[in-house]
């Protein structure tokens, strides 16, 4: 609790508070963020969920890259807009889940990719996917409903 | 543009009602709009990649079977849209973010269509890790750059509002 408050009345918290812009700015690159990481993973567990057979898997380790950018602008302007209200997003269950069900669906990409290099039995690299793409969502739904509940 | 007769309208409607007097409506709406956008970005980062020549080795007949999911992702976020503005038309229709939001989409779709119309037919013909036309290139980018803008601008709606 002493960090969170430490966090949220430094500099970055005061900026993300009072800053006229600064608040929006953050927040939209949050969303595009979150388009390009989660678009990435959702597109490649459609792939190895059956959709699009034809494209090659080695073809999503480059899209990869780009998944990863949006991953870091969302880390960066995630930890940023946390220091908005650190003291209070810690404990909402919202919160907890999404980065959760973040870091699941996150490792579990990698697995898949693995999975899938292996050749590991369909239903395996199958049932990996979704759960993944499961995770996802939920870190998007809960992430939404965070302004709403929790 | 007068849009106040529409927004009058608007809210005699029976979607105005739902998304007014249902208080989880909205909220479900905006997840699912989100929802919508991810996939729709998704879709277009591996059809707009492939054609700009950063993942080049991916079959392209295949890549384009990403464009229906991205129009369905359109169609979903189109209704939920249509859901937010009958909820609060005076709040969205003077907005200066949702103004450039809706020009931008406009954009967008005009370059859809020219993608559709005018290089669908040739690149479907590509080998694999074959180059795009130049033309077909800039369709690409400019499809990302809008869309990116897109986001930003919904995100913005909220803050430029007086």
């Amino acid at each position: 609790m002493g960090f969170l408050l430490w966090y949220e009345n430094g500099l970055v918290g005061v900026f993300i508070r009072e800053s006229l812009w600064g608040y929006p700015i953050v927040l939209s690159s949050h969303a595009v963020g979150m388009a390009t990481v989660m678009g990435v993973a959702v597109a490649l567990n459609m792939r190895v969920l059956g959709f699009a057979k034809g494209l090659s898997i080695q073809a999503f380790d480059k899209l990869f890259l780009v998944g990863w950018l949006g991953f870091i602008i969302n880390l960066v302007s995630g930890i940023i807009l946390f220091a908005g209200n650190a003291s209070v997003y810690t404990f909402q269950w919202t919160f907890q889940l999404k980065i959760g069900a973040i870091i699941v669906g996150g490792i579990l990409m990698k697995v898949v990719m693995n999975a899938v290099r292996e050749n590991k039995p369909e239903s395996t690299q199958k049932l990996l996917a979704g759960i993944s793409m499961a995770c996802w969502m939920i870190g998007m739904i809960t992430g939404r409903l965070m302004a709403y509940i929790g | 543009m007068n849009w106040e007769p529409l927004a009058t309208w608007l809210e005699t409607t029976w979607l105005h009602d739902l998304m007014v007097n249902i208080f989880w409506m909205f909220p479900a709406g905006e997840t699912l709009h989100f929802i919508g956008i991810t996939i729709l970005f998704g879709a277009l980062l591996v059809v707009d990649f492939r054609v700009i020549g950063l993942v080049k080795f991916i079959n392209m007949n295949e890549v384009m079977k990403f464009i229906p999911v991205a129009i369905i992702a359109f169609g979903l976020n189109l209704l939920t849209g249509i859901a937010f503005l009958a909820a609060n038309p005076f709040r969205y229709f003077p907005n200066i973010a949702f103004q450039w939001k809706m020009a931008l989409i406009i954009i967008a779709g005009i370059n859809a269509l020219w993608f559709w119309f005018g290089e669908h037919k040739e690149l479907k013909q590509l080998a694999d890790g074959e180059d795009a036309p130049f033309r077909a290139k800039v369709i690409a980018v400019i499809s990302l750059v809008i869309w990116v803008l897109v986001i930003i601008c919904g995100r913005m709606i909220p803050y430029v509002e007086y």
